[in-house]
């Protein structure tokens, strides 16, 4: 039923995704093109504006395909869980884990896509020269180092990755999580979840706050800075929120559904 | 045999308002079973606890001797009294999704039923009119071999005319010791086919009764009775 549950939510979403992804692709072919032309060097005021233009529409076209997929899948969320089509999805015969872990486990590919794709698209783009691949690796190397891990070897580029997958799990999670709760109010439902989203940043924020604080007192203490390893903490809070919010959005859908 | 539907004590609040209070209720098998009531009685709030949409604050339900899960939606056919399949769907689509969820959909009566309404299989849900639409999800819903049928206002949406061929497809598609539980307002187009009748007001029960045992007894139809009873 699971696979069942997979295959239904890919193909509901895949006709608009799928362009707008490949719209990525295009884009970023047309970019690439645009900037190895001389026409900065080659003075000539026609093409300057026109290669403005397609830069222009290309740093748009990532913005609206990053945020568009964002709102689409959250709006496909409630229209399908807690809108009309809930009344068939609830009705099926199958589990309510199943039914959580196929949503997220379909939105969060989607969201890994675009992801993948722009960041790639923004790599190319400004690829001087040399093995994409490697600047890849170089980047992921430089964001584990900024974040604070101090020995960047394989073990801590891998980890970075696993962190950041988790990570979006959890955002995607929060976002079910928070419409779920909104689910429990008898009124403006949206509003309702609007709000607990609201508060669950306010307290993320907060328990952020709490570790960097204790985090500074054991280094001061110890000398150590071991435990600034920034992967480890966005791994233990990353997997720390994704169970938490993935319990929550099963619960009320299982054990609070008011589908009114 | 224990009846199909059981509530005990059942009751439901949403805040401070009481949608259904108190329901002591058995349905048994192989029975069509119209329940009525006039709006805001009470009647889709049963029906979405039945078909665990809604959770009742108080009292228990059973269906087939289960709680409202995962067991007993494989055996309860629901047809909700809104529009509620994916609109860009074609409709040959949706009967392959009810054919890959529901292990006794029958797909060859699903196909017979769609081109005797001559109703096209690659036609997209959201182009049908809604008449249409109400009578793909009823032809979905009647495609099952299930043992309870929940339809809640099957024809209020289709015209006149469509209603005798609903009803027609009601009464010759269900499994016969199934139940069909079918609440409406439209009494007088549905009185003929039913076996007992429930009313219900105010979140509770008013009356349980055989269709034929109301009439002899009253000396009137159903619809007659139904409008002296809730008169306002």
């Amino acid at each position: 039923m699971l696979a069942k549950l997979i295959k239904y939510e890919w193909q509901s979403t895949w006709k608009l995704l799928v362009p707008a992804n490949l719209l990525i692709v295009v884009m970023t072919i047309l970019a690439c093109i645009t900037v190895r032309l001389d026409v900065f060097d080659a003075y000539n005021e026609g093409m300057i504006f026109s290669v403005i233009a397609i830069i222009l529409t290309y740093v748009g076209s990532m913005f609206v395909v990053m945020i568009g997929t964002g709102i689409y899948l959250i709006y496909r969320f409630y229209t399908s869980t807690y809108g009309e089509q809930g009344y068939l999805l609830h009705t099926l015969p199958v589990d309510k884990h199943y039914i959580v872990v196929a949503k997220v486990l379909v939105s969060t590919a989607w969201v890994m896509l675009s992801t993948c794709l722009i960041y790639l698209s923004v790599l190319l783009l400004f690829n001087e020269e040399g093995d994409i691949f490697t600047q890849i690796i170089d980047s992921i190397k430089g964001s584990a180092m900024w974040s604070g891990t101090e020995d960047v070897n394989a073990f801590a580029v891998i980890m970075t990755l696993i962190a950041g997958v988790v990570l979006m799990f959890a955002r995607i999670l929060k976002v079910t999580a928070c419409i779920s709760l909104g689910q429990l109010s008898n009124n403006h439902k949206l509003l309702a979840a609007f709000g607990f989203y609201f508060l669950v940043y306010i307290a993320q924020q907060i328990m952020n706050g709490i570790y960097y604080a204790i985090l500074g007192y054991i280094n001061k203490i110890t000398g150590d800075w071991y435990y600034g390893k920034s992967w480890e903490y966005s791994l233990l809070s990353g997997l720390i929120y994704a169970v938490v919010f993935y319990l929550v959005t099963w619960y009320i859908m299982d054990k609070k559904l008011n589908l009114e | 045999m224990e009846p199909i539907v059981q509530c005990m004590g059942l009751t439901k609040r949403f805040g401070g308002k009481t949608a259904l209070n108190q329901i002591y209720l058995n349905l048994e098998r192989g029975r069509i079973i119209g329940l009525l009531g006039p709006n805001g009685s009470g009647k889709t709030t049963l029906i979405k606890i039945m078909n665990g949409l809604l959770l009742p604050t108080a009292g228990d339900i059973l269906i087939n001797g289960l709680r409202p899960g995962v067991e007993t939606k494989y055996r309860i056919s629901y047809l909700p009294e809104r529009t509620y399949l994916q609109p860009g769907m074609k409709v040959m689509e949706i009967v392959q999704y009810f054919q890959d969820f529901y292990p006794d959909f029958r797909v060859d009566r699903a196909y017979d039923m769609l081109a005797r309404l001559q109703i096209q299989p690659y036609e997209r849900f959201k182009n049908l009119s809604k008449g249409t639409k109400e009578k793909v999800q009823l032809i979905l819903v009647m495609s099952r071999d299930a043992d309870l049928y929940i339809l809640d206002e099957p024809i209020a949406g289709v015209d006149p005319a469509s209603r005798d061929y609903i009803l027609h497809t009601i009464v010759q598609n269900y499994n016969r010791n199934a139940t069909i539980l079918l609440s409406t307002h439209l009494i007088s187009d549905v009185e003929h086919i039913l076996d007992e009748v429930v009313f219900i007001r105010y979140g509770s029960i008013v009356l349980q009764a055989g269709a034929e045992q109301i009439r002899r007894n009253e000396g009137k139809s159903i619809d007659r009775f139904f409008r002296e009873v809730f008169a306002c």
